[in-house]
């Protein structure tokens, strides 16, 4: 982790009341891998006093700059989105967390995501166009107005929308989308509220039985076993979920990010998150 | 003949820069400042022209906690932002600390509350974490030789569903190297009722003196805000053997989920915290300082130098820093730096002289007549 000022190079407003913001900040950009994130100090009028957390949503090496996308939650720092022209600086920390991991076998990549949290997935989705993958990208909103732009999207893409009213794509929860590309998914990734994230993993947990996959070979499925947390069980894992949470300290002290974990222990989004393999976290009872 | 410069293995001949010897901002911990003499105390103000400009005497920042407990300096980092301190010891010079309170800590292991755990509110959050923590055996395993050999005291904060269980605690506290002294939560529930410790002046006071006969260590009492008379309660643990009083703890307050459709926490209630709790802080100690001769310690949004000179000023001897240095884990040190210039720039030589000047000539009616009957 990082630690510096960084200088704001352009802000865009992407959606309404979203912005996507590009920072000059070698520094973080340099280690950056797709789900982690940065945590910023903002600078509002009797606002949060805390850092806020914001996945990279894009880094580019060569000049430095990553982008985040700020907006979609509350009405503070929205305001300070608007108030930020190209110059001002902030500071930022990063990149923290646990990265999504690829397995180098995976052709085919299903990403989920809803609403804002779109941008956890984003750098991913860079990193799979890069190295000749094929992504399928289900994506949910409440309505048309607030769907993510396909002009941000590489061409490579396949974009697939749902809207709540049906303004644009199919109606409903992009999670009923998903059972129609699980067959043909390596692996898949999701990001958004903890409601979708839930019925995705639901979907993962039962995936195989709905597809008839047999456990094939000597070890039958089974193996040595794989520390539950490491950048391994992520790769093995079909589903890797990068959670919203909201992040205080960032350092693992104040407990404030953590969500219950599949072993009865609780997990720290800030350290051990925030992207999970899905079978790390207990989802509750639908 | 000029005599053949000899090479000397290890010393070099060339002259050897001039090192300018740069004081830390805040003095090491000396037991006994004020015996120094004249000329001793002079000699290093020569060295240090930048001081000597603004008329810089050494400062004495240290503040004596009461029960043996001695701060080097006023400014304390409150429980929660800093953990049990050993996550942040790489980041921050952890030694120019006045001092570091453990988060919450219970004797047997707490799960804490389902997320979320944290919710913005205006100027501040909501934070319901609801003491998770892993009990007070596994914390003193893990961390407390690592307390032991850091110079900075370490204060654990203790709370517990019972007075016995609090007791059990402090007992177990006693003799542990490292654990320089116990924080009371007072806003723990308590017992079948469970109202928290601190809201009546009997069972705070039942709590203290059940720690004070259990262990000898260095006692604070953290009070809530939530009470009706803060004074009484704050004379009760005083009575009842308490070095110090800190005060405030969070608040009890609510936020609600973006449906509507009930609280925004996993918990319901989170405690306030942050910006938002400081003039109900300021109020506290204002009220508690006139009413117990035992230090107090301001905690409840400090965030700049400004916040700690008004908590210093209302009576507190010490300052707490909660929430803020969730965002800036290098704050407390600025701070403590901060204070000593502001000491020099005002020419005092103690921090004490900073302490209780806003404190009314004659006492002050209490809040509890209600604000705008109060005077």
């Amino acid at each position: 982790m990082r630690l510096t000022g960084a200088e704001l190079i352009e802000s865009r407003e992407i959606l309404a009341g979203t912005w996507l913001q590009s920072w000059h900040a070698p520094a973080i950009v340099s280690g950056a891998r797709a789900g982690q994130y940065v945590h910023i100090r903002t600078t509002e009028a009797g606002g949060l006093p805390l850092r806020r957390p914001y996945p990279i949503a894009t880094a580019d090496p060569a000049s430095g700059t990553l982008t985040i996308q700020v907006g979609g939650g509350t009405a503070a720092a929205g305001a300070w989105a608007r108030s930020l022209r190209p110059g001002d600086r902030a500071d930022i920390a990063g990149p923290l967390g646990r990265p999504f991991e690829v397995d180098t076998r995976s052709r085919h990549l299903l990403l989920v995501a809803e609403g804002p949290a779109i941008a956890a997935l984003r750098l991913l989705i860079d990193e799979a166009v890069r190295d000749a993958r094929s992504v399928v990208l289900l994506y949910g909103a409440a309505t048309a107005s607030q769907v993510y732009p396909t002009s941000l999207l590489p061409d490579e893409v396949e974009y697939v929308v749902a809207t709540a009213d049906g303004s644009l794509g199919h109606r409903g929860s992009i999670a009923d989308v998903v059972t129609e590309y699980e067959g043909w998914a390596d692996q898949s990734f999701a990001s958004g509220p903890t409601r979708l994230l839930g019925a995705v993993a639901r979907l993962a947990a039962g995936r195989r039985g709905r597809l008839g996959v047999a456990t094939l070979g000597r070890k039958r499925g089974g193996g040595r076993p794989i520390a539950p947390g490491s950048p391994e069980a992520r790769r093995k894992s079909f589903l890797q979920v990068a959670v919203e949470q909201t992040v205080a300290c960032a350092a693992g002290t104040c407990q404030a990010c953590a969500i219950m974990g599949s072993s009865g222990a609780t997990q720290r989004a800030c350290r051990e998150g925030p992207v999970f393999a899905a079978n790390e976290l207990d989802w509750g009872p639908e | 003949m000029k005599p053949k410069r000899r090479a000397v293995p290890g010393i070099s001949t060339k002259r050897q820069p001039t090192v300018r010897r740069i004081k830390p901002a805040i003095r090491p911990v000396s037991r006994a400042p004020s015996i120094v003499p004249a000329a001793a105390s002079r000699a290093p103000a020569q060295v240090e022209p930048a001081l000597d400009a603004i008329g810089g005497r050494p400062v004495s920042m240290e503040v004596d906690l009461g029960g043996g407990l001695v701060l080097a300096n006023p400014v304390i980092v409150a429980s929660g932002p800093f953990g049990y301190g050993v996550d942040v010891a790489g980041l921050v010079d952890i030694e120019r600390l006045g001092a570091i309170v453990t988060r919450g800590t219970s004797l047997k292991p707490r799960g804490g509350h389902p997320a979320p755990r944290m919710a913005e509110v205006p100027a501040g959050l909501l934070l319901g974490v609801g003491l998770q923590n892993p009990g007070l055996e596994q914390v003193l395993e893990r961390y407390a030789t690592a307390w032991a050999r850091w110079p900075v005291p370490v204060i654990l904060n203790l709370c517990g569903e019972s007075t016995s269980e609090l007791a059990e605690g402090a007992r177990r506290l006693e003799g542990v190297p490292g654990i320089a002294g116990v924080e009371l939560n007072l806003s723990c529930p308590n017992g079948p009722r469970g109202n928290a410790f601190g809201l009546d002046p009997q069972t705070a006071a039942n709590a203290v003196s059940a720690v004070r006969r259990a262990c000898d260590l260095p006692l604070i009492a953290k009070l809530t805000a939530a009470a009706a008379d803060v004074r009484a309660i704050a004379r009760a643990c005083e009575e009842a053997g308490a070095d110090a009083i800190s005060a405030i703890n969070t608040l009890p307050g609510l936020a609600v989920a973006a449906d509507r459709r009930g609280p925004a926490l996993g918990s319901g209630y989170g405690g306030v915290c942050g910006p938002a709790l400081r003039p109900i802080a300021l109020r506290v100690v204002y009220e508690v300082a006139q009413a117990v001769s035992v230090p107090v310690i301001g905690i409840g949004g400090i965030a700049t130098l400004d916040d700690v000179l008004d908590m210093l000023a209302v009576g507190a001897v010490a300052v707490g820093i909660g929430v803020a240095a969730l965002a800036d884990p290098m704050l407390p040190v600025r701070l403590a730096d901060e204070l000593a210039d502001a000491c020099r720039a005002r020419g005092l030589a103690d921090v004490a002289g900073l302490v209780g000047t806003a404190q009314p000539a004659k006492p002050s009616p209490s809040s509890s007549r209600g604000a705008e009957y109060a005077r």
